[in-house]
Protein backbone atom coordinates (compact mmCIF):
# COMPACT_ATOMS: atom_id res chain seq x y z
CA UNK A 1 0.00 0.00 0.00
CA UNK A 2 2.61 2.48 0.85
CA UNK A 3 4.70 1.61 -2.33
CA UNK A 4 1.87 2.50 -4.48
CA UNK A 5 1.61 5.86 -2.46
CA UNK A 6 4.58 6.62 -3.03
CA UNK A 7 3.94 7.70 -6.50
CA UNK A 8 2.15 10.99 -5.21
CA UNK A 9 3.66 14.44 -5.48
CA UNK A 10 1.48 15.85 -2.73
CA UNK A 11 1.22 19.87 -3.74
CA UNK A 12 -1.16 21.23 -1.33
CA UNK A 13 -4.12 20.01 -3.78
CA UNK A 14 -5.81 17.12 -4.20
CA UNK A 15 -6.89 17.43 -7.70
CA UNK A 16 -6.37 19.87 -10.15
CA UNK A 17 -6.81 20.41 -14.01
CA UNK A 18 -4.36 22.14 -16.12
CA UNK A 19 -6.16 24.23 -19.51
CA UNK A 20 -9.08 21.25 -19.97
CA UNK A 21 -10.56 20.87 -23.53
CA UNK A 22 -12.94 18.59 -24.55
CA UNK A 23 -13.70 18.45 -27.97
CA UNK A 24 -16.49 16.30 -30.20
CA UNK A 25 -16.98 15.46 -33.81
CA UNK A 26 -13.68 17.36 -34.87
CA UNK A 27 -13.83 20.28 -32.52
CA UNK A 28 -16.96 21.63 -33.70
CA UNK A 29 -18.73 21.00 -30.59
CA UNK A 30 -16.10 22.32 -27.36
CA UNK A 31 -17.73 20.93 -24.36
CA UNK A 32 -14.93 21.68 -22.09
CA UNK A 33 -12.56 24.60 -23.67
CA UNK A 34 -9.86 26.03 -21.42
CA UNK A 35 -10.60 24.45 -17.70
CA UNK A 36 -7.58 25.18 -14.72
CA UNK A 37 -9.58 24.05 -11.39
CA UNK A 38 -7.66 23.47 -8.02
CA UNK A 39 -8.87 21.64 -5.29
CA UNK A 40 -7.63 21.34 -1.35
CA UNK A 41 -7.97 18.50 0.40
CA UNK A 42 -11.47 18.78 2.89
CA UNK A 43 -12.87 21.60 0.17
CA UNK A 44 -16.50 20.98 -1.03
CA UNK A 45 -16.72 22.48 -4.63
CA UNK A 46 -19.90 22.91 -5.66
CA UNK A 47 -20.33 23.72 -9.86
CA UNK A 48 -23.65 24.83 -11.03
CA UNK A 49 -24.11 26.01 -14.66
CA UNK A 50 -27.12 25.62 -17.15
CA UNK A 51 -27.06 22.92 -19.39
CA UNK A 52 -24.27 22.03 -21.45
CA UNK A 53 -22.22 24.39 -19.65
CA UNK A 54 -19.83 21.44 -19.54
CA UNK A 55 -20.17 20.95 -15.75
CA UNK A 56 -21.05 17.04 -15.97
CA UNK A 57 -17.95 17.00 -18.73
CA UNK A 58 -15.81 18.37 -15.97
CA UNK A 59 -16.28 16.33 -13.35
CA UNK A 60 -16.32 13.01 -15.36
CA UNK A 61 -12.81 13.98 -16.77
CA UNK A 62 -11.76 13.98 -13.20
CA UNK A 63 -11.81 10.44 -13.16
CA UNK A 64 -11.24 10.24 -17.00
CA UNK A 65 -14.54 8.29 -17.43
CA UNK A 66 -14.27 11.19 -20.12
CA UNK A 67 -11.00 11.47 -22.19
CA UNK A 68 -9.99 15.15 -22.40
CA UNK A 69 -8.49 16.44 -25.89
CA UNK A 70 -6.24 18.03 -24.26
CA UNK A 71 -4.57 19.15 -20.92
CA UNK A 72 -4.10 18.19 -17.49
CA UNK A 73 -5.71 16.43 -15.21
CA UNK A 74 -3.44 15.50 -11.42
CA UNK A 75 -4.44 13.99 -8.74
CA UNK A 76 -2.36 14.59 -5.78
CA UNK A 77 0.09 16.04 -8.07
CA UNK A 78 0.06 12.85 -10.36
CA UNK A 79 -1.49 13.25 -14.04
CA UNK A 80 -3.34 10.83 -14.13
CA UNK A 81 -4.44 11.63 -17.93
CA UNK A 82 -0.99 10.91 -19.29
CA UNK A 83 -0.84 8.20 -21.46
CA UNK A 84 0.24 4.10 -20.18
CA UNK A 85 -1.31 5.68 -16.29
CA UNK A 86 -3.28 2.80 -14.58
CA UNK A 87 -6.02 5.05 -13.63
CA UNK A 88 -8.06 1.98 -12.22
CA UNK A 89 -5.46 2.83 -9.13
CA UNK A 90 -6.20 6.28 -8.98
CA UNK A 91 -10.01 5.65 -9.82
CA UNK A 92 -10.52 3.35 -6.26
CA UNK A 93 -9.55 6.54 -4.09
CA UNK A 94 -12.08 8.68 -5.92
CA UNK A 95 -15.25 8.05 -5.15
CA UNK A 96 -18.27 8.87 -7.49
CA UNK A 97 -22.36 9.41 -7.37
CA UNK A 98 -24.18 9.11 -10.47
CA UNK A 99 -27.59 10.60 -11.58
CA UNK A 100 -28.97 7.35 -11.89
CA UNK A 101 -27.66 5.91 -8.98
CA UNK A 102 -26.12 3.10 -11.43
CA UNK A 103 -26.33 0.71 -8.70
CA UNK A 104 -25.88 -3.30 -10.06
CA UNK A 105 -29.34 -5.03 -10.14
CA UNK A 106 -28.10 -8.37 -9.54
CA UNK A 107 -26.37 -8.16 -6.34
CA UNK A 108 -28.27 -7.19 -3.15
CA UNK A 109 -27.41 -4.02 -1.15
CA UNK A 110 -24.23 -5.60 1.05
CA UNK A 111 -23.16 -7.14 -2.26
CA UNK A 112 -23.18 -3.75 -3.88
CA UNK A 113 -20.85 -2.53 -1.38
CA UNK A 114 -18.65 -5.29 -0.84
CA UNK A 115 -17.73 -6.34 -4.26
CA UNK A 116 -15.50 -3.93 -5.04
CA UNK A 117 -13.13 -4.02 -1.57
CA UNK A 118 -13.25 -7.26 -1.82
CA UNK A 119 -11.92 -7.65 -5.25
CA UNK A 120 -9.84 -4.78 -5.16
CA UNK A 121 -8.63 -4.19 -1.82
CA UNK A 122 -8.68 -7.42 -1.49
CA UNK A 123 -10.68 -7.52 2.44
CA UNK A 124 -11.97 -10.32 3.63
CA UNK A 125 -15.52 -10.80 2.95
CA UNK A 126 -16.09 -10.54 6.80
CA UNK A 127 -13.91 -7.12 6.66
CA UNK A 128 -15.95 -5.70 3.91
CA UNK A 129 -19.43 -5.94 5.44
CA UNK A 130 -18.94 -5.28 8.53
CA UNK A 131 -17.84 -1.71 6.90
CA UNK A 132 -20.23 -1.78 4.55
CA UNK A 133 -22.97 -2.53 7.90
CA UNK A 134 -21.54 0.44 9.60
CA UNK A 135 -22.01 2.67 7.03
CA UNK A 136 -25.43 1.31 6.10
CA UNK A 137 -26.48 2.28 9.71
CA UNK A 138 -25.47 6.07 8.95
CA UNK A 139 -27.72 6.00 6.67
CA UNK A 140 -30.64 4.37 8.48
CA UNK A 141 -30.68 1.52 6.02
CA UNK A 142 -28.65 -1.19 7.33
CA UNK A 143 -32.45 -3.15 7.78
CA UNK A 144 -32.37 -3.48 3.64
CA UNK A 145 -28.94 -5.10 3.40
CA UNK A 146 -30.16 -8.61 1.88
CA UNK A 147 -32.47 -6.46 -0.70
CA UNK A 148 -31.70 -5.57 -4.03
CA UNK A 149 -31.70 -2.22 -5.85
CA UNK A 150 -35.17 -2.88 -7.61
CA UNK A 151 -36.61 -2.89 -4.17
CA UNK A 152 -35.72 0.83 -2.86
CA UNK A 153 -37.09 3.91 -3.45
CA UNK A 154 -35.18 6.30 -5.84
CA UNK A 155 -33.50 8.33 -2.25
CA UNK A 156 -32.80 4.95 -0.80
CA UNK A 157 -30.97 3.81 -4.14
CA UNK A 158 -28.58 6.93 -4.24
CA UNK A 159 -28.13 7.06 -0.61
CA UNK A 160 -26.48 3.49 -1.25
CA UNK A 161 -24.87 4.49 -4.28
CA UNK A 162 -22.86 7.15 -1.89
CA UNK A 163 -22.00 4.58 0.65
CA UNK A 164 -21.35 1.79 -2.00
CA UNK A 165 -18.51 4.45 -2.85
CA UNK A 166 -17.18 5.07 0.36
CA UNK A 167 -16.45 1.46 1.14
CA UNK A 168 -13.77 2.06 -1.13
CA UNK A 169 -12.32 4.53 1.83
CA UNK A 170 -11.78 7.76 -1.35
CA UNK A 171 -9.96 10.69 -1.00
CA UNK A 172 -12.56 12.63 -2.86
CA UNK A 173 -15.96 12.40 -3.95
CA UNK A 174 -17.50 13.36 -6.94
CA UNK A 175 -21.15 13.95 -7.36
CA UNK A 176 -22.88 14.39 -10.41
CA UNK A 177 -26.49 15.62 -10.23
CA UNK A 178 -26.73 13.25 -7.22
CA UNK A 179 -30.29 14.69 -6.90
CA UNK A 180 -31.54 15.62 -10.69
CA UNK A 181 -33.43 12.19 -10.92
CA UNK A 182 -35.15 12.28 -7.44
CA UNK A 183 -39.12 13.01 -7.02
CA UNK A 184 -38.92 15.82 -4.79
CA UNK A 185 -39.79 14.80 -1.52
CA UNK A 186 -36.74 12.43 -1.75
CA UNK A 187 -33.95 15.03 -2.21
CA UNK A 188 -33.60 15.87 1.35
CA UNK A 189 -32.56 12.41 2.50
CA UNK A 190 -29.64 12.59 0.38
CA UNK A 191 -28.59 16.24 0.73
CA UNK A 192 -28.45 15.06 4.39
CA UNK A 193 -26.07 12.22 3.65
CA UNK A 194 -24.24 14.56 1.12
CA UNK A 195 -23.61 17.41 4.35
CA UNK A 196 -22.61 15.04 6.83
CA UNK A 197 -20.30 13.59 4.75
CA UNK A 198 -19.05 17.28 4.30
CA UNK A 199 -18.75 18.05 8.01
CA UNK A 200 -16.72 14.93 8.16
CA UNK A 201 -14.42 16.80 6.37
CA UNK A 202 -14.84 14.81 3.14
CA UNK A 203 -13.16 16.17 0.02
CA UNK A 204 -15.88 16.84 -2.37
CA UNK A 205 -16.95 17.87 -5.90
CA UNK A 206 -20.71 18.37 -6.57
CA UNK A 207 -22.18 19.52 -9.62
CA UNK A 208 -25.69 20.13 -8.72
CA UNK A 209 -29.14 22.25 -9.32
CA UNK A 210 -29.65 22.47 -5.44
CA UNK A 211 -28.62 26.18 -4.60
CA UNK A 212 -29.70 25.61 -1.03
CA UNK A 213 -27.31 22.61 -0.53
CA UNK A 214 -24.63 25.02 -2.71
CA UNK A 215 -25.25 27.75 0.36
CA UNK A 216 -25.19 25.83 2.91
CA UNK A 217 -21.87 23.29 2.16
CA UNK A 218 -19.64 24.51 -0.49
CA UNK A 219 -16.50 26.46 0.06
CA UNK A 220 -16.45 27.40 -2.95
CA UNK A 221 -19.07 27.83 -6.20
CA UNK A 222 -17.55 27.53 -9.92
CA UNK A 223 -20.21 28.74 -12.07
CA UNK A 224 -19.44 27.14 -15.69
CA UNK A 225 -21.16 28.25 -18.96
CA UNK A 226 -20.17 27.17 -22.68
CA UNK A 227 -17.73 24.99 -21.85
CA UNK A 228 -15.33 27.79 -19.40
CA UNK A 229 -15.55 28.81 -15.65
CA UNK A 230 -17.31 32.56 -16.08
CA UNK A 231 -17.35 32.94 -12.37
CA UNK A 232 -15.85 31.74 -8.94
CA UNK A 233 -15.66 32.57 -5.22
CA UNK A 234 -17.37 31.63 -2.54
CA UNK A 235 -20.90 30.94 -2.03
CA UNK A 236 -21.97 34.65 -0.31
CA UNK A 237 -19.81 36.11 -3.57
CA UNK A 238 -21.49 34.41 -6.27
CA UNK A 239 -25.15 34.21 -4.91
CA UNK A 240 -25.46 37.45 -3.35
CA UNK A 241 -22.84 39.68 -5.63
CA UNK A 242 -22.51 38.02 -8.44
CA UNK A 243 -20.83 40.30 -11.12
CA UNK A 244 -20.80 38.38 -14.54
CA UNK A 245 -23.72 39.34 -16.20
CA UNK A 246 -24.41 35.61 -17.88
CA UNK A 247 -24.27 34.28 -13.88
CA UNK A 248 -26.95 37.16 -12.77
CA UNK A 249 -29.26 35.95 -15.53
CA UNK A 250 -28.69 32.33 -14.82
CA UNK A 251 -29.45 32.58 -10.98
CA UNK A 252 -32.41 34.93 -11.86
CA UNK A 253 -33.68 32.12 -13.85
CA UNK A 254 -33.84 29.67 -11.33
CA UNK A 255 -34.43 31.46 -8.10
CA UNK B 1 -61.17 -50.42 -42.12
CA UNK B 2 -59.54 -53.72 -40.49
CA UNK B 3 -57.58 -53.73 -43.39
CA UNK B 4 -56.19 -50.81 -43.61
CA UNK B 5 -54.99 -51.05 -39.62
CA UNK B 6 -53.16 -54.55 -40.50
CA UNK B 7 -51.69 -52.69 -43.68
CA UNK B 8 -50.14 -50.48 -41.45
CA UNK B 9 -49.01 -52.90 -38.77
CA UNK B 10 -46.62 -54.37 -41.39
CA UNK B 11 -45.22 -51.53 -42.62
CA UNK B 12 -44.18 -50.98 -38.99
CA UNK B 13 -43.24 -54.00 -38.22
CA UNK B 14 -41.18 -54.03 -42.07
CA UNK B 15 -39.56 -50.01 -41.15
CA UNK B 16 -38.79 -50.58 -37.52
CA UNK B 17 -38.90 -54.16 -36.31
CA UNK B 18 -37.48 -56.41 -38.92
CA UNK B 19 -33.80 -55.77 -39.16
CA UNK B 20 -34.01 -54.20 -35.91
CA UNK B 21 -34.18 -51.20 -37.58
CA UNK B 22 -35.61 -48.79 -34.79
CA UNK B 23 -31.77 -49.21 -33.45
CA UNK B 24 -30.76 -46.98 -36.39
CA UNK B 25 -33.04 -44.09 -35.75
CA UNK B 26 -31.86 -44.48 -31.69
CA UNK B 27 -28.29 -44.42 -33.14
CA UNK B 28 -29.01 -41.75 -35.32
CA UNK B 29 -30.98 -39.40 -32.74
CA UNK B 30 -27.51 -39.72 -30.04
CA UNK B 31 -25.36 -38.65 -32.46
CA UNK B 32 -27.97 -35.73 -33.58
CA UNK B 33 -28.08 -34.85 -29.86
CA UNK B 34 -23.97 -35.28 -29.35
CA UNK B 35 -23.27 -32.85 -32.37
CA UNK B 36 -26.08 -30.63 -31.18
CA UNK B 37 -24.72 -30.56 -27.32
CA UNK B 38 -20.86 -30.13 -28.14
CA UNK B 39 -21.76 -27.63 -30.63
CA UNK B 40 -23.79 -25.86 -28.72
CA UNK B 41 -20.82 -25.57 -26.10
CA UNK B 42 -18.20 -24.91 -28.74
CA UNK B 43 -20.34 -22.07 -30.24
CA UNK B 44 -20.93 -20.52 -26.79
CA UNK B 45 -17.04 -20.10 -26.32
CA UNK B 46 -16.53 -18.87 -29.95
CA UNK B 47 -19.42 -16.73 -29.47
CA UNK B 48 -18.48 -14.86 -25.99
CA UNK B 49 -14.78 -14.70 -26.81
CA UNK B 50 -15.95 -12.99 -30.28
CA UNK B 51 -18.67 -10.96 -28.47
CA UNK B 52 -15.97 -9.45 -25.90
CA UNK B 53 -13.47 -8.42 -28.61
CA UNK B 54 -15.84 -6.65 -30.69
CA UNK B 55 -17.66 -4.62 -27.83
CA UNK B 56 -14.52 -3.86 -25.89
CA UNK B 57 -13.14 -2.42 -29.24
CA UNK B 58 -16.43 -0.51 -29.54
CA UNK B 59 -16.32 0.74 -26.08
CA UNK B 60 -12.82 1.34 -25.60
CA UNK B 61 -11.99 3.01 -28.63
CA UNK B 62 -10.92 5.99 -27.74
CA UNK B 63 -8.86 4.80 -25.01
CA UNK B 64 -7.33 2.43 -27.42
CA UNK B 65 -6.62 5.13 -30.01
CA UNK B 66 -5.36 7.64 -27.31
CA UNK B 67 -2.68 5.26 -25.83
CA UNK B 68 -2.14 3.68 -29.42
CA UNK B 69 0.98 1.82 -29.53
CA UNK B 70 0.92 -2.34 -29.71
CA UNK B 71 -2.29 -2.62 -27.89
CA UNK B 72 -4.47 -0.34 -30.25
CA UNK B 73 -2.74 -2.61 -33.45
CA UNK B 74 -3.87 -6.00 -31.63
CA UNK B 75 -7.08 -5.03 -31.00
CA UNK B 76 -7.54 -3.92 -34.49
CA UNK B 77 -6.57 -6.65 -35.99
CA UNK B 78 -8.79 -8.97 -33.87
CA UNK B 79 -11.47 -6.83 -34.28
CA UNK B 80 -10.89 -7.13 -38.05
CA UNK B 81 -10.41 -10.94 -37.88
CA UNK B 82 -14.11 -11.53 -35.84
CA UNK B 83 -16.17 -8.93 -38.29
CA UNK B 84 -14.75 -11.38 -41.19
CA UNK B 85 -15.49 -14.66 -39.38
CA UNK B 86 -18.71 -13.38 -39.13
CA UNK B 87 -19.46 -12.23 -42.25
CA UNK B 88 -18.20 -15.20 -43.82
CA UNK B 89 -19.58 -18.10 -41.72
CA UNK B 90 -23.44 -16.06 -41.86
CA UNK B 91 -23.13 -15.48 -45.67
CA UNK B 92 -22.69 -18.83 -46.61
CA UNK B 93 -24.68 -22.05 -46.43
CA UNK B 94 -24.14 -24.37 -43.63
CA UNK B 95 -23.73 -26.79 -45.56
CA UNK B 96 -21.49 -25.89 -48.09
CA UNK B 97 -19.27 -24.95 -44.51
CA UNK B 98 -19.74 -28.36 -43.55
CA UNK B 99 -18.59 -29.68 -46.66
CA UNK B 100 -15.71 -27.41 -46.96
CA UNK B 101 -14.70 -28.70 -43.30
CA UNK B 102 -15.10 -32.25 -44.14
CA UNK B 103 -13.83 -32.11 -47.41
CA UNK B 104 -10.94 -30.01 -47.47
CA UNK B 105 -10.12 -28.75 -43.64
CA UNK B 106 -10.10 -32.06 -42.01
CA UNK B 107 -9.47 -33.77 -45.43
CA UNK B 108 -7.33 -36.19 -43.59
CA UNK B 109 -9.12 -37.08 -40.32
CA UNK B 110 -11.72 -39.85 -39.66
CA UNK B 111 -13.09 -38.99 -37.17
CA UNK B 112 -16.65 -37.74 -38.43
CA UNK B 113 -18.76 -36.93 -35.42
CA UNK B 114 -15.73 -34.44 -34.20
CA UNK B 115 -16.13 -33.02 -37.49
CA UNK B 116 -19.39 -32.25 -37.61
CA UNK B 117 -19.46 -30.72 -33.86
CA UNK B 118 -16.81 -28.59 -35.27
CA UNK B 119 -18.49 -27.25 -37.87
CA UNK B 120 -21.50 -27.13 -36.55
CA UNK B 121 -19.84 -25.44 -33.49
CA UNK B 122 -17.98 -22.60 -35.80
CA UNK B 123 -21.26 -22.13 -37.53
CA UNK B 124 -23.23 -21.96 -34.21
CA UNK B 125 -20.07 -19.68 -32.65
CA UNK B 126 -21.54 -16.45 -35.33
CA UNK B 127 -24.37 -16.51 -34.55
CA UNK B 128 -23.99 -17.13 -30.50
CA UNK B 129 -21.50 -13.84 -31.02
CA UNK B 130 -24.24 -11.12 -32.14
CA UNK B 131 -26.68 -12.67 -29.87
CA UNK B 132 -24.06 -12.40 -27.10
CA UNK B 133 -23.26 -8.73 -28.28
CA UNK B 134 -26.84 -7.26 -28.79
CA UNK B 135 -26.75 -8.15 -24.81
CA UNK B 136 -23.12 -6.47 -23.76
CA UNK B 137 -24.53 -3.06 -25.65
CA UNK B 138 -28.05 -3.37 -24.21
CA UNK B 139 -26.62 -3.23 -20.64
CA UNK B 140 -26.97 -0.08 -19.55
CA UNK B 141 -23.48 2.54 -20.00
CA UNK B 142 -23.84 3.41 -16.25
CA UNK B 143 -22.97 0.11 -14.97
CA UNK B 144 -19.89 0.04 -16.95
CA UNK B 145 -19.33 3.76 -15.32
CA UNK B 146 -20.24 2.43 -11.79
CA UNK B 147 -17.84 -0.27 -12.43
CA UNK B 148 -15.26 1.32 -13.71
CA UNK B 149 -15.36 4.55 -11.20
CA UNK B 150 -14.77 2.02 -8.58
CA UNK B 151 -11.74 0.84 -9.92
CA UNK B 152 -12.42 -2.21 -11.65
CA UNK B 153 -10.15 -2.58 -14.88
CA UNK B 154 -12.53 -3.44 -18.18
CA UNK B 155 -11.87 -6.75 -17.82
CA UNK B 156 -13.24 -6.76 -14.12
CA UNK B 157 -16.22 -4.56 -15.21
CA UNK B 158 -17.44 -7.23 -17.62
CA UNK B 159 -16.90 -10.34 -15.80
CA UNK B 160 -18.71 -8.79 -12.24
CA UNK B 161 -21.26 -7.14 -13.67
CA UNK B 162 -21.83 -6.79 -17.35
CA UNK B 163 -22.26 -10.38 -18.26
CA UNK B 164 -23.65 -11.80 -15.16
CA UNK B 165 -26.51 -9.03 -16.43
CA UNK B 166 -25.93 -10.13 -19.95
CA UNK B 167 -26.02 -13.54 -19.64
CA UNK B 168 -29.95 -13.48 -17.90
CA UNK B 169 -31.04 -11.01 -20.85
CA UNK B 170 -29.37 -13.36 -23.40
CA UNK B 171 -30.46 -17.02 -22.22
CA UNK B 172 -33.51 -17.79 -23.51
CA UNK B 173 -32.91 -16.80 -27.21
CA UNK B 174 -29.45 -18.69 -26.77
CA UNK B 175 -31.56 -22.02 -25.74
CA UNK B 176 -33.09 -20.56 -28.91
CA UNK B 177 -30.37 -20.94 -30.91
CA UNK B 178 -29.73 -24.20 -29.39
CA UNK B 179 -33.77 -25.43 -30.72
CA UNK B 180 -32.03 -24.19 -33.67
CA UNK B 181 -28.63 -25.76 -34.10
CA UNK B 182 -30.56 -29.38 -32.82
CA UNK B 183 -32.58 -28.94 -36.20
CA UNK B 184 -29.70 -27.86 -38.35
CA UNK B 185 -27.49 -30.79 -37.77
CA UNK B 186 -29.92 -32.88 -40.16
CA UNK B 187 -27.56 -31.71 -42.96
CA UNK B 188 -24.68 -33.93 -40.94
CA UNK B 189 -25.47 -36.87 -43.37
CA UNK B 190 -24.25 -34.66 -46.54
CA UNK B 191 -20.96 -35.95 -45.13
CA UNK B 192 -22.37 -39.17 -44.28
CA UNK B 193 -22.66 -39.23 -40.22
CA UNK B 194 -25.47 -41.15 -39.86
CA UNK B 195 -27.66 -38.64 -37.56
CA UNK B 196 -31.58 -38.82 -36.98
CA UNK B 197 -32.22 -37.63 -40.87
CA UNK B 198 -29.88 -39.83 -42.12
CA UNK B 199 -31.14 -43.02 -40.04
CA UNK B 200 -34.38 -42.46 -41.64
CA UNK B 201 -33.39 -42.14 -44.39
CA UNK B 202 -31.38 -45.02 -44.57
CA UNK B 203 -34.39 -46.97 -43.60
CA UNK B 204 -36.54 -45.50 -46.50
CA UNK B 205 -34.03 -46.91 -48.69
CA UNK B 206 -33.57 -50.23 -47.55
CA UNK B 207 -37.75 -50.56 -47.21
CA UNK B 208 -38.51 -48.57 -49.93
CA UNK B 209 -41.40 -47.51 -47.71
CA UNK B 210 -41.25 -43.45 -47.42
CA UNK B 211 -43.84 -42.35 -44.66
CA UNK B 212 -43.06 -44.39 -41.64
CA UNK B 213 -39.51 -43.18 -41.42
CA UNK B 214 -39.50 -39.93 -42.69
CA UNK B 215 -43.09 -39.32 -40.54
CA UNK B 216 -41.56 -41.00 -37.54
CA UNK B 217 -38.09 -38.90 -38.02
CA UNK B 218 -40.16 -36.00 -38.01
CA UNK B 219 -42.34 -36.68 -35.14
CA UNK B 220 -39.10 -36.87 -33.26
CA UNK B 221 -37.61 -33.50 -33.91
CA UNK B 222 -40.87 -32.43 -33.28
CA UNK B 223 -41.52 -34.31 -29.86
CA UNK B 224 -37.59 -32.20 -28.91
CA UNK B 225 -38.20 -29.54 -29.85
CA UNK B 226 -41.72 -28.65 -28.15
CA UNK B 227 -40.30 -30.23 -25.15
CA UNK B 228 -37.11 -27.73 -25.01
CA UNK B 229 -39.53 -24.41 -26.27
CA UNK B 230 -41.58 -25.77 -23.24
CA UNK B 231 -38.53 -25.72 -20.74
CA UNK B 232 -36.98 -22.39 -22.45
CA UNK B 233 -40.71 -20.83 -21.71
CA UNK B 234 -40.25 -21.97 -17.98
CA UNK B 235 -36.96 -20.95 -18.02
CA UNK B 236 -37.93 -17.10 -19.45
CA UNK B 237 -40.68 -16.75 -16.70
CA UNK B 238 -38.50 -17.47 -13.89
CA UNK B 239 -35.76 -15.50 -15.12
CA UNK B 240 -38.42 -12.59 -15.30
CA UNK B 241 -40.04 -13.28 -11.74
CA UNK B 242 -36.27 -12.64 -10.21
CA UNK B 243 -36.00 -9.68 -11.47
CA UNK B 244 -38.88 -8.21 -9.31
Amino acid sequence: MNDENNIYKDDGFIIETKDLKKYYKDGTIKALDGVSISVKPGEVVVIIGPSGSGKSTLLRSLNLLEIPTEGEVLFRGVDISAKHVNINLHRQKMGMVFQHFNLFPHKTILQNMTLAPIKLLKKTKEEAEKKAIELLQKVALADRADAYPSQLSGGQKQRIAIVRALCMEPEVMLFDEPTSALDPELVGEVLDVMKNLAKEGMTMLCVTHEMGFAKEVADRVIFMADGVIVEEGTPGEIFTSPKNPRLQQFLQSIL
Amino acid sequence: MKEKFIELKEEFVLNFIDGGRWKWLVDGLGNTLIITLFATLIGALIGVIIATVRSTYDKNFETLQKNGGIGYYVMKVLNGICKVYLAVIRGTPVVIQLLIIYFIVFAKSNNDLFIAIFAFGVNSGAYVAEIFRGGIMSIDNGQFEAGRSLGFNYVQTMIYIVIPQTIKTVLPTLCNEFIVLLKETSVAGYVGIMDLTKAGDLIRGRTFSAFMPLIAVALIYLTIVLILTKLVSILERRLRRSER
